[in-house]
């Protein structure tokens, strides 16, 4: 009974599937070209990562992005402090010194930052504490302290635009008017460089490169060497080995992807802007990364796998596509709920990305919109730009959760059939 | 060391099994193309048991009829059968047979042991099995005590056997042979000649192809020859050898003095001719090529001659090919 189990056929082609899987992977580690490719993928993520850390460890210089530090009418009080007391900040006679107690003038430096965004409150519809008191002051009407009309004296309001799907900003003047440019930075920087790391160094630029140079030759090498006949000349249909070859190759690529976005991920948590002594919050969007780069490097395998099965030089047809995939992920940028981007494999690769950032940053479009904002300066705060450039809305309309379980069976459909046709090419070509 | 024909490795495979009332290799009405290139011509062709040799010149269509039969390449017309079963469609047969291709590539990375381990697994075989095996085939062809070496590093000839044990590693009822000879030393030509014949007596039927014709006398009788793309000739070894003896035929000597060997030789019943390149080479034309080979060294020996070569520059399946294909070679 125990040997009739043994020897059942899903018992022999598990057998099959492991032996050629293995025999690939070890081919792949004899190989030069695996490592100098895996060595260029690792320079390039650490040269990345350098960058991060410089950015996480340089201090950005705080800016005053309200101007009250400054002293308009030369008293000696910087003019937040004048704005807090109710004197006259053009007026050298009216200065909160000739109020009883008298008051000392503050140092300029404690007027830069003194009024920071409130972090925890952003994803609410509404945000905003008067830290350094300037909106709540006794000075202001009720009304005063209430410019946005929503009801919340001293407070930011997000309001869903009237025309479009974006939010506004609406805030009571003196509010979160002088954010801490450095937190906001770091912050706004790690993200942008999660979103980058991920979507184009993970996914993207390893996640079609690797395949390019790893698996368009997978069969193709073997029947130009004239190697295949072995595997060929026993009772295992070509369309298994198609499958058990790109197996192989996943279980060098996928440690090696697994390894590396760990590590990158290990070491943005340590170095990422957090309260304690590491940002676990980011491990979900990592964990998408890690989704989407497999994923990536699963449907590119097949594919390019396919092409170099039909035409020798295969790699030829894998460069146009990937310019096309090129073309796509930075449609993703600007407009990823583009229809053309469902035409592509690496749309539905940044839509899991981009999910998971949503799910995990529920506060991200509204960081991206109070640092557009500045504190109502006009200027935005620094790292607002790359954090906009970077994030992008799932395009496809559904929530986060649902998009990434839709984007994973789309890219594992896109699998499936460049399998069936690139099995199906195999089966009928002639080796000589 | 022969193997143990009892000895099962693989898991069965339960789906397919053989047509009894095929002959394990069946042509019918072969035809291969390529473009206006006709590779093979209407082969029809049946056999079962036993060693056959497939002779032809280069580019006679012996890789091409067993790229056919291993279903790498579908004929333009005309049916493959292989235990009654079309490879190109089925690949199932492969569990009985083992097939040694002629392309030199292999996996030189790995050791003979590794090679044909990993290949056997292929037949359903466990990692245990699959080693067992390996090392069963390795010490047959007489390579147990390099198995563990890297291919890279083996001589042409070890190569050939370890492609051969690899053959032979699910124990197959029809092995497959091509060009099995090539580019080996006269000890590993020796030892792979033994070995095909060895399965032969185990009643394994076995295909081996060679373009030299002393080469597959020395393995088998029974003989096919293709001559471009046509079979030209199907049977006994000894009937068609009778008939390569009556066409004329070339040898050359070197020695000493080929003048005085000519004197010794030019008597003889066979000997229609002689001819001297230089002073030290004899060319002897002959209808009876095969009585005079057999008396050449007793005449030599007897006469004190020094012989330095001699060999034969008409190639002999050249000219049995011209003669059965009426000088067309």
């Amino acid at each position: 009974m125990d040997e009739e189990r043994k020897n059942t056929i899903w018992r022999g082609l598990d057998r099959k599937a492991m032996a050629v899987a293995e025999f690939t992977m070890r081919q792949q580690r004899k190989r030069l070209s695996t490592w100098v490719i895996f060595g260029v993928g690792l320079t390039a993520m650490a040269i990345l990562t350098m960058f991060y850390l410089d950015s996480m460890i340089r201090e950005v210089e705080a800016i005053d992005n309200d101007g009250d530090s400054r002293d308009f009418d030369g008293d000696g009080y910087p003019n937040g402090q004048e704005n807090l007391y109710g004197t006259d900040i053009l007026n050298p006679d009216s200065h909160p010194g000739i109020l009883d107690p008298t008051i000392q003038p503050d140092d300029p430096s404690k007027w830069i930052n003194e009024d920071d965004i409130d972090w925890d409150s952003l994803s609410d519809d509404w945000s905003g504490y008067d830290d350094d008191g300037d909106c709540r002051t006794e000075t202001r009407t009720n009304s005063q302290k209430d410019s946005n009309n929503n009801g919340i004296a001293c407070d930011i309001e997000f309001v869903e635009q009237r025309y479009g799907d974006g939010i506004d900003l609406s805030a009571d003047r003196g509010v979160d008017e002088d954010p801490d440019d450095n937190a906001f930075a770091k912050e706004a920087t790690h993200r942008a460089f999660v979103l980058a790391m991920g979507k184009f160094g993970f996914a993207f630029l390893l996640g079609i490169f690797i395949p390019l140079f790893m698996a368009t030759g997978l069969i193709r090498d073997e029947m130009t060497s004239g190697t295949m006949h072995f595997m060929l000349a026993k009772p295992i249909a070509r369309s298994e080995v198609f499958l058990y070859r790109i197996l192989g190759y996943l279980g060098l690529v996928w440690p090696y992807m697994g390894a590396l976005i760990a590590l990158v991920a290990i070491i943005t948590g340590i170095f990422g802007p957090s309260d304690g002594f590491f940002r676990f919050s980011d491990l979900g969007v990592w964990a998408a990364v890690l989704l989407a780069s497999m994923l990536c490097t699963l449907v590119y395998g097949m594919l390019f796998c396919m092409l170099g099965v039909l035409w020798k030089h295969g790699i030829l047809l894998a460069i146009p596509f990937a310019a096309w995939e090129l073309g796509m992920m930075l449609t993703t940028l600007g407009a990823p709920d583009a229809s053309i981007l469902r035409f592509s494999i690496i749309g539905w690769a940044m839509n899991i990305v981009d999910a998971a950032a949503t799910l995990v940053w529920l506060d991200n479009g509204y960081l991206m919109l109070v640092g557009e904002w500045g504190g109502g300066s006009g200027e935005s705060l620094q790292g607002t730009g790359g954090l906009m450039f970077f994030s992008s809305q799932p395009g496809l309309g559904i929530s986060p959760l649902a998009t990434i379980i839709v984007s994973t069976l789309v890219l594992l459909f896109q699998a499936s059939i460049c399998w069936l046709i690139g099995g199906a090419i195999f089966k009928s070509k002639e080796i000589d | 060391m022969i193997p143990d024909p009892t000895q099962t490795g693989g898991t069965p495979n339960k789906e397919w099994q053989p047509n009894a009332s095929f002959p394990v290799i069946y042509m019918e009405g072969i035809t291969k193309n390529y473009g206006r290139i006709h590779a093979l011509s209407n082969i029809t062709l049946g056999l079962s048991g036993g060693v056959t040799g497939i002779l032809g010149m280069n580019g006679a269509g012996k890789s091409t009829l067993f790229k056919l039969l291993m279903g790498k390449l579908r004929p333009s017309s005309g049916q493959v059968r292989l235990f009654g079963t079309d490879p190109w469609k089925n690949p199932a047969p492969y569990a009985r047979v083992g097939f040694v291709p002629e392309h030199e590539k292999m996996h030189d990375w790995m050791t003979a042991l590794e090679f044909i381990s990993t290949f056997a697994r292929l037949y359903g075989m466990s990692r245990k099995e699959a080693e067992q095996e390996a090392r069963r085939v390795l010490d047959f062809v007489g390579l147990s005590d390099v198995a563990n070496k890297e291919i890279g590093r083996y001589s042409k000839g070890m190569r050939q056997r370890t492609k051969i044990a690899h053959a032979l590693v699910n124990n197959p009822d029809l092995i497959i042979l091509d060009e099995p000879l090539q580019g080996c030393d006269p000890l590993a030509r020796t030892t792979i000649m033994n070995v095909i014949r060895e399965l032969g007596k185990m009643g394994r039927t076995v295909l081996v192809s060679s373009h030299i014709l002393n080469e597959i006398e020395r393995i088998t009788e029974q003989i096919v020859i293709l001559h471009q793309g046509k079979l030209v000739a199907l049977g006994n070894l000894h009937a068609i050898r009778e008939r390569l003896d009556q066409i004329p035929h070339t040898i050359r000597i070197v020695g000493e003095d080929a003048k005085a060997l000519a004197k010794d030789i030019m008597d003889h019943e066979a000997v229609y001719g002689l001819s001297f390149p230089s002073s030290e080479e004899l060319l002897i034309q002959t209808y009876h090529f095969g009585t005079l080979h057999a008396e050449l060294p007793g005449i030599i020996v007897n006469n004190g001659h020094k012989i330095k070569v001699i060999d034969n520059p008409d190639d002999d399946l050249e000219s049995l090919l011209s003669h059965l294909a009426g000088g067309t070679v």
